[in-house]
Parts: C-alpha cells; structure tokens; sequence
C-alpha cells in the first residue's frame, strides 16, 4: 500500500538531518575541549618520582602541593626494587620553582582529619629540580604511631608526677600548705630583687669608696710607722718602769685579796640571811600582785602588747 | 675599808644571783616565755621578720598549750608586725586565731583587741564598710569605758572621713581627743588632732585646720615617730594652701621632704615634691 505524500513536506530533509549532527558533533567536541582543558591536558607536563618503602595513602589523583599550592598530582604508581615508585605529574612551568634538595612527604591539609596530599617541602639549593628526577620520600606517621610516640614520652613523666605525689603523701605536709608557702615566697621575690639590687649597687659604691680611703690609709700607715719608729725606744723604757709599778701592784692585790676572803669569811652569814630576806620579800611582792586593791597598781602596762594604733589604718607598711 | 668591801660584795652578790625557777614551769612555758620576749626585742630594734617569725612561734608554742591570753596576745602583736611588713593578708589571716574561733574562752579585753586591729587593718585597705562594723563592735564591747575608747573613736572618725561624712568624722575626732587628754597613750591624742585637722579642712575649714594639726605635730615629735611627723606636715601643708599662706605651706613641704628623704621614704618624697611643685 502506497501512502500519498504530500510533494514537498520532507524536500531538504538530508540537509537538515547533517546541519543537526554537524552542531551536535561541534557541541560535543566544544564540551571535551573544556573538559581537556579544565583536566590540564593542554599543559605541558613533566614527571618526578620518588619511591617509598610503604604506599599506603598514597592514591592515583592525589594532588601534589607546592607551598599548599597545587602544582600536580600523582600519576602513576608501580612496584619497584625497594618498594613503590610513585610518579608525580607536576606541570612543567612549576619545576623551575622546586629545588633540586626538596622532599615530598605525606600530609594531611588540616592537620590529622584533612584530605591527604603529597607536599613538597622545598630545599635550600638554588639549582632547579630536573625532569624526572628522583626525590626523597618521607612517610607520614599514623595516628597510632602519634599515640605510641607520646605515651613513650608521657609515661616517665607521669612516673615522676606519681613518684612526687607519693613523697608529699609521704612527708605528712598538706600541698595547699606547700602551695601557699610557695605563692607567698613568689609574693616576696620582686622585694628580694629590688633589695638584691640594692645591695649590689651599695657594694660597687662601697667599693669605689674603699678604694679611694685605702690609699689615704696607706699614706696615714706609712707616717705612723715613721712614729712608731722614733717612739719605740721611749717607749720601751717606760714600759720597763710600767712593769716595775704592776708587779708592785700585784703584789698589793694580792695582800688585798687575802684580806677580802677574810671578810668574805665573816661576811657568809650575813649574805645568807639577805638571800633568804630577798627571796621572801620577792615572794610578799608576788602575792601583794595577786591581792586585789594592790593587783591594778602593779599591773603592766604593756601586758607584753605591741601598741594598737588607729594610726596604721592610715596605710600601708613601716618604714625602718 | 673592810666593812664597805663586805658592803659592796654583798650588793654585788644581790644583783648577780640568778632568779630562783618557778617550780611549775614547763619547757614549753620558757619557750614561750622566750619567744615572746625575743619577738618583743626584735620589733623594738626594728627587725620586724624576725620579730614575725618568733610570734609565730610563741602563737604554735601557746596553742600547744591552749593558753588563750598568750594565744590572743600573740596572734595581735603578729598582726600588728605583718602590717608593719605590708603584708596585709598575712596580717588578716593572724587575727582570725581569736575572731574565728568560738571555742576558746579568750577574754572581753582580748576580743575587743582583735575586732579594732581588724578594724584598723580593714581600713588600712580601702575597706571601710568592714572596719565600720568591726569597729562598731569593738566598741559595744568597750562600752564607752575601756583603754581602747579614744583608738576606736579614732579609727570610726578616721572611717567617716574616707566614707566622705567630715563634719560627723571631726565630732568623733573631737572626742577622741577628749578622751585621750591627760591618757598615757598620747599618740591616740595626736592621732585624733590629726584626723580632726584632716576632716576640718575637708569641710573647707582651712585656718581652723591648722591648730589642732600644729598640736600633733607638736606631740608626734615629742613621741618622736617620724612616720607621723610626715603625716602632720603633710596635712598642714594642704590646710595652709587651702588657707592661702603659701610661704608656710611651703615651709611645711620642704620639712615634709626633708623628713620623707631622712627616711628613705619614697612614695612619701614623692608625694611632697608633686605638693611643691604646686
């Protein structure tokens, strides 16, 4: 059966058929150019490598960093002797910024919880890092390793914290004793500095001051050795006469002190009648205190107090 | 001649023979009695530190013995030398052997002793609502009949005067005065003359300021504390500006400087050459 149509509807048909496609075709290629062009593949690329023992983390993609900048990513990585041979994609106009001594080292970009990147940490030398060099590799530590390494740094702290607590446990003393006792040593340190200082300043001033009086002591020495000299033989006469005069004397002492026991014989009664006459008048004196019209005229008026006075409501501190 | 040897023998026996020992005096009363007297000659010389160390030790020593007088008497006078030392804390913390402790039966004279120290101490550092009520309770327990009466008037007159309330600081000044005159303790008179110049000039009464601070400035020197001395003339100063003689104001500066610098007295010097410099 044959179906009429009309003569012309479909005339040019081929034509628009190939225009549609060739826009389609145009759309698609427009598409995977910018889809080139946002992945780099119109950037000229070069390779380094590195090898590292252990590759766990490491992930094809994962962006490479030049001073938390991306500068590439990681392209391929393959077993090799030694470990893994990991090749960094890095675009090329960026070589020139990475010294030849850089490293890479496994990181994460906020702190242990961030996206894992390969950082380059740049070195020292001037000379730029060629294409496909080798650079070193250091691995990141796991957060176990990070937990082992403080626990091996804490636990003799810890031990020693513990050792302490037990000593003050030991030592009987109460540790708010020992802290108070501390805040008012730290309290007194800023006056024992300005004492300190204080001092040291008096002793350079004293010093200079001896130095000085030192030369006049010399000099005043000096003349009373020349004294001296010419009065030793004066003296020495008159020290012979002196010694003369006291051996008399002695002698005279001593018929005195012959003399004294004598009376000191004759006086012991009376000496312990006036001991004995002493201790009873002091022991009247002590119970007429105790009476009671007599207590108030025998009281001390000090009573062993330092004075109360409403001065020292004024300010601070006493000057000596 | 051999009658007056025994006669001076005898004399000298008398002076030199040692004090018969109380036969109930334990170790720990002599040392006591020690410490005490130690502390008492040292903050006579003016070592107060050490003088604070051994009432220290003479307040563990009567505690040890539950004697509350040498424990009330002891915790005061080491109040009294941590203030000395500016050691306002230390000084708080002495008093509270005798305020915070109910159980110990320490005397009306020794309770009252504390209260008006920590009235005075309160005072000293700007806390005057705390040494108006410990003052106010020192003198309840004076009641108007004590030693203390003319000290706690001061100090409550000394209270009003920083509170603002001159004219009510110089009436208790005023009768601090009064009952202080003919009193052995003559330095509350000084204090209280002084405290009523203060509170007359603050209530703009400059020339009839000047009398009673000249009178304590006259008494303060024959006492002869130079820390009072600088006060007066520093008060005098201020009230003979006010007054408008300013040839005697700055005659009463420059001792007020010389006696600050001949005490090493920084802060005081100081604050008489801003005065001069007026």
């Amino acid at each position: 059966m044959n179906i009429a149509l009309p003569p012309g509807r479909f005339s040019g048909l081929l034509l628009k058929v190939n225009a549609f496609l060739a826009i389609a075709l145009l759309m698609v290629a427009a598409f995977m150019g910018l889809v080139a062009y946002k992945q780099g593949w119109f950037v000229r690329q070069t390779m380094i490598h590195f090898v590292t023992p252990n590759a766990l983390g490491i992930n094809k993609g994962m962006p490479v960093k030049l001073h938390g900048f991306t500068v590439g990513s990681v392209s391929e990585m393959q077993l090799a002797s030694g470990g893994v041979d990991v090749r960094l994609s890095l675009a090329a106009e960026y070589l020139m910024r990475i010294p030849q001594d850089s490293h890479a080292r496994h990181a994460r970009e906020a702190g242990v919880i961030g996206a894992s990147v390969i950082d380059i940490v740049p070195g020292k030398d001037e000379r730029a890092l060629a294409e496909g060099a080798q650079i070193s590799f250091e691995p990141a530590r796991g957060i176990s390793e990070i937990i082992d390494d403080f626990r091996r740094q804490a636990i003799p702290a810890f031990n020693e914290v513990k050792q302490a607590m037990t000593q003050v446990g030991r030592s009987g003393q109460d540790i708010t004793e020992i802290l108070a006792s501390l805040r008012v040593e730290v309290e007194h340190l800023p006056a024992t500095h300005r004492a300190v200082r204080k001092l040291v300043e008096e002793a350079a001033q004293t010093t200079a001051e001896l130095g000085r009086q030192t030369g006049a002591t010399l000099q005043a020495v000096e003349r009373v050795a020349g004294t001296m000299e010419r009065a030793i033989p004066a003296l020495s006469e008159k020290l012979a006469s002196g010694i003369e005069s006291i051996d008399a004397a002695a002698t005279q002492l001593k018929k005195t002190g012959e003399e004294a026991q004598l009376t000191l014989k004759s006086a012991r009664p009376l000496l312990d009648h006036s001991e004995t006459a002493a201790r009873e008048a002091g022991d009247v004196l002590t119970a007429a205190k105790r009476i009671w019209p007599l207590s108030d005229s025998f009281k001390e008026s000090s009573d062993g107090m330092l004075p109360i006075d409403s001065f020292e409501a004024q300010g601070k501190g006493r000057t000596r | 001649m051999r009658w007056l040897a025994a006669a001076l023998i005898v004399l000298a026996a008398g002076c030199g023979s040692a004090p018969a020992l109380k036969g109930g005096d334990s170790v720990a009363k002599s040392r006591l009695t020690d410490a005490e007297a130690r502390a008492a000659a040292l903050a006579k010389t003016g070592d107060y530190a050490g003088a604070a160390r051994h009432y220290g030790e003479a307040l563990r020593i009567a505690t040890s013995l539950e004697n509350a007088d040498a424990i009330a008497a002891n915790a005061i006078n080491l109040s009294i030398v941590q203030q000395w030392l500016g050691r306002d804390a230390e000084a708080r913390a002495a008093l509270a052997a005798v305020l915070d402790d109910p159980r110990t039966p320490f005397s009306e004279r020794r309770k009252l002793q504390a209260e008006l120290r920590r009235a005075i101490l309160d005072l000293s550092s700007g806390n005057t609502g705390a040494a108006a009520v410990w003052a106010g309770q020192a003198e309840r327990r004076c009641n108007q009949g004590c030693e203390y009466a003319a000290t706690i008037l001061n100090v409550r007159a000394q209270v009003e005067l920083e509170s603002g309330h001159a004219a009510e600081a110089a009436r208790l000044a005023q009768a601090a005065a009064e009952r202080s005159r003919g009193n052995a303790a003559r330095a509350e008179t000084a204090n209280a003359l002084r405290t009523l110049g203060r509170a007359r000039h603050a209530q703009g009464e400059a020339l009839a300021a000047l009398e009673p601070l000249r009178q304590a400035l006259e008494i303060d020197r024959e006492l002869g504390d130079p820390r009072k001395i600088l006060a007066d003339l520093s008060a005098l100063a201020r009230a003979a500006d006010a007054a408008g003689d300013l040839a005697a104001a700055r005659d009463y500066k420059e001792r007020g400087l010389a006696v600050s610098r001949a005490m090493n007295d920084g802060r005081g010097a100081a604050e008489m050459e801003v005065l001069l410099r007026r």
